[in-house]
């Protein structure tokens, strides 16, 4: 049997090319392969291509005094680039990159593997308890953190009296801790995604490889820095490009918050935008914006993928 | 044979009604004003006009009242009327906008602008290109800024109305020390911050800021650095909460206001309606029992009190599209100045911008006078509104860091004047 598959095998490539001259030949058999991805190339460009190409010209346009738009070429990205208050935008989200992505994974990686190794009876409990600020609405969760830091009457200020302690400003209306203030809610709501990650990669490590590794004789914190960590990079690697696309899509919480103050100390790439767009009516510079928020997640993009690969998930077979 | 004729009664009852929804008129209209008051105004709309049915679409007005309007106006879908502030928001949507300046006298005969306060007609050319005399937003309601405080709280722990800046500072002393907020201030809303500077700036020369929007005084006027500097006073004297930078007027300071834990808060004519939300109420809400108004004593080296400041809360504009349809300015007409207006005022949402008009209905004598007062200050009130949302910006940036201590008044207001001069394209 295997014999004579293998026999047929050399002669595939002389029956092959002629079978796809003959349906090279045929237009129609051609356009009917390609009216196939049609609606996914339709979708894309009307969808995506589309507004990109549109915002990209918006921002090679500016308005007079008298509101009366005319063209500027790049003179839209020097004025963006040399704004001031472009550069804090910068500072905010690299700070946001740098503090939110590793922190979320540590505590969603550590929550996981606690979770998923240490609990039974209660481990559907943990898992919702966890995700549950991954799916409340980010008014609400807006809402109850202006109320907790608020000094004087805050939630926090009511529990902190009974120890002596009285609240004297809020970590959001000042100008050096107003971010800060912020990337500690982010980390509070999106930790339980991080965990949700890393229980889908702990529930798939093979567990001949873990088996195999307890045979060797190890456990504790070497199994799980030397075996499991590593075998989670997938997991790992989505989680730092989700992270980034999420730090630069990073809006409602800043919004609803601080609204990107005071005096700017909170802004991000969303609110920035945002404001220059539909506030201050200004679309060429927010549309500015928007490219170069585009080009910075390509980029990123592109890094991740040249140093990281492109697997996102582990492969069939255990390997990791 | 019965049967028949009740299956032939039903089609011919069905074909009327059907050739009644054909025949009837409809206007689509954008908002972010109270639900509940629209409706009412859309009821009593709908009442008088019969033919009209009105299509109402509710926004919360940041972020999703402004996106939706910039993107129905790019892709020329915006609905017949949109609801408008005066100003920045009105200039946004002029090309968009239908001039109202014919309709409006058809409407209310020729002299129809006298009948709208002066303040409100001042802010409805606001920002329009020079000699450009159309009128883009009729207003419906006014407001006018003041000083609400909470007078029962006031009289349990024996505190007179204060009539000078010392007086307020001791009020202020007084309620903190009794574990009440004194006057809260939601300082990470740039609108309440800006209402609270426009107080101050006209105690030390009534109109500068309207003079400096118009570059005829600059941003760094002695004045203007007088009032920022009395701003960061009323931060370091106690008069605003602690951690004010971090707070929202709405709903926090709103809800700690009408619960009675704030002795004062910086609010306007429109705090009356808090009395016609539904129950249940605080005492101090119920008919607005627990509140009066008064204007913001004279800080130091200020000429005066602060006069009133106010003007449009809210107008309408006509869009192109609306201007297509005949029922779109018989509804908005009745909106602003008709049967729609006075459901509006008798659910105490603010004052009218036409003169002419005052709540009816079940309002109590109390609130009755409050409103009286309001009527009688809004002719003289100072402008409230600024034409370019740029210099807007910069001064709620700048108000924010001489609050915060991260800039001084002069530094601040010279950043104004920055924006001031690249809006203007200097």
């Amino acid at each position: 049997m295997t014999l004579q598959h293998l026999d047929v095998q050399p002669a595939m490539p002389r029956i092959r090319p002629m079978a796809l001259r003959r349906y090279r030949r045929s237009p129609l058999a051609v356009a009917g392969r390609f009216a196939f991805v049609l609606p996914a190339v339709l979708l894309f460009v009307v969808f995506i291509a589309y507004p990109i190409v549109w915002v990209a010209g918006s921002s090679l346009y500016s308005k007079n005094a008298d509101g009366v738009a005319r063209f500027a070429g790049l003179a839209v990205y020097g004025s963006v680039l040399t704004d001031p208050t472009f550069w804090i935008v910068v500072r905010n989200m690299v700070l946001w990159g740098v503090i939110t992505i590793p922190v979320q994974m540590l505590i969603g990686g550590l929550l996981a593997y606690f979770i998923e190794r240490h609990t039974t009876t209660f481990r559907g409990f943990f898992r919702t308890m966890f995700f549950l600020p991954v799916v409340t609405s980010v008014s609400v969760i807006s809402l109850v953190w202006v109320q907790i830091y608020a000094p004087y009457y805050g939630i926090a200020q009511e529990y902190l009296k009974h120890v002596g302690i009285t609240l004297t400003y809020s970590p959001i209306g000042d100008p050096s801790t107003a971010i800060y203030a912020l990337i500690l809610v982010n980390i509070w709501q999106w930790t339980g995604f991080s965990m949700l990650m890393y229980i889908a990669g702990i529930a798939n490590l093979p567990t001949e490889v873990l088996d195999a590794a307890r045979v060797d004789g190890a456990k504790g914190w070497r199994l799980a820095v030397d075996v499991i960590v590593p075998m989670l990079a997938p997991s790992t690697k989505s989680l730092l490009l989700l992270g980034v696309i999420g730090t630069l899509q990073t809006f409602p919480i800043v919004h609803l918050m601080t609204g990107g103050g005071p005096n700017r100390a909170s802004e991000v790439f969303g609110t920035y935008i945002f404001k220059q767009s539909f506030v201050l009516g200004d679309t060429g510079s927010g549309a500015a914006l928007s490219v170069i928020v585009l080009l910075i997640a390509l980029g990123l993009s592109l890094v991740q993928i040249v140093f990281l690969g492109t697997r996102m998930s582990p492969a069939k077979g255990g390997e990791a | 044979m019965r049967t028949k004729f009740r299956v032939i009664a039903a089609l011919a009852a069905m074909l009327a009604s059907s050739t009644a929804f054909a025949d009837q008129k409809e206007v689509t209209v954008w908002s972010w004003f109270v639900q509940s008051t629209m409706q009412k105004s859309i009821d009593a709309f709908q009442k008088a006009h019969p033919d009209i049915k009105v299509n109402f679409t509710y926004y919360n007005y940041s972020p999703e009242y402004i996106t939706a309007l910039k993107a129905a106006a790019a892709s020329d879908s915006l609905p017949d009327v949109i609801g408008l502030q005066p100003g920045s928001l009105t200039q946004q949507y002029r090309e968009h906008l239908a001039p109202v300046n014919e309709l409006a006298a058809k409407q209310w005969g020729a002299d129809w602008a006298e009948k709208i306060f002066p303040v409100n007609r001042k802010q409805m050319l606001m920002g329009n290109p020079a000699g450009d005399t159309n009128y883009y937003i009729v207003p419906q309601e006014s407001q006018v800024l003041t000083v609400w405080y909470n007078r029962k709280l006031f009289e349990k722990h024996g505190i007179a109305v204060p009539k000078t800046y010392e007086e307020l500072k001791a009020a202020s002393k007084a309620l903190t020390d009794a574990g009440l907020i004194p006057m809260f201030q939601g300082a990470a809303d740039g609108w309440q911050n800006e209402n609270v500077f426009l107080m101050l700036a006209n105690q030390f020369a009534p109109g500068i800021v309207d003079k400096a929007q118009a570059g005829e005084v600059p941003w760094t006027a002695p004045e203007l650095v007088s009032a920022m500097k009395a701003w960061k006073g009323l931060f370091d004297d106690g008069i605003f909460q602690q951690g004010a930078l971090g707070a929202h007027a709405y709903p926090t300071g709103a809800q700690l206001f009408a619960q009675g834990r704030v002795g004062m808060m910086a609010l306007g004519s429109w705090w009356m309606q808090e009395s016609k939300f539904p129950p249940p109420l605080s005492e101090y809400v119920q008919n607005m029992d627990g509140f009066d108004f008064f204007y913001l004593p004279a800080v130091p080296g200020a000429k005066s009190a602060s006069p009133p400041i106010g003007g449009i809360d809210i107008g309408y504009g006509l869009t192109k599209n609306g201007a297509k349809n005949d029922a779109a300015w018989i509804f908005l007409a009745e909106l602003t100045n008709g049967v729609g207006l006075q459901e509006a005022l008798n659910d105490l949402n603010d004052l009218p911008a036409f003169a002419g008009h005052e709540p009816k209905g079940d309002v109590t004598e109390h609130v009755k006078a409050m409103s009286a007062r309001f009527m009688q200050d809004l002719p003289k009130a100072e402008n409230q509104r600024f034409a370019n949302p740029a210099i807007a910006e910069a001064l709620d940036n700048a108000l924010a860091g001489v609050a915060s201590g991260s800039l001084t008044a002069e530094a601040a207001l010279a950043a104004v004047q920055a924006a001031a001069d690249k809006a203007a394209g200097k």
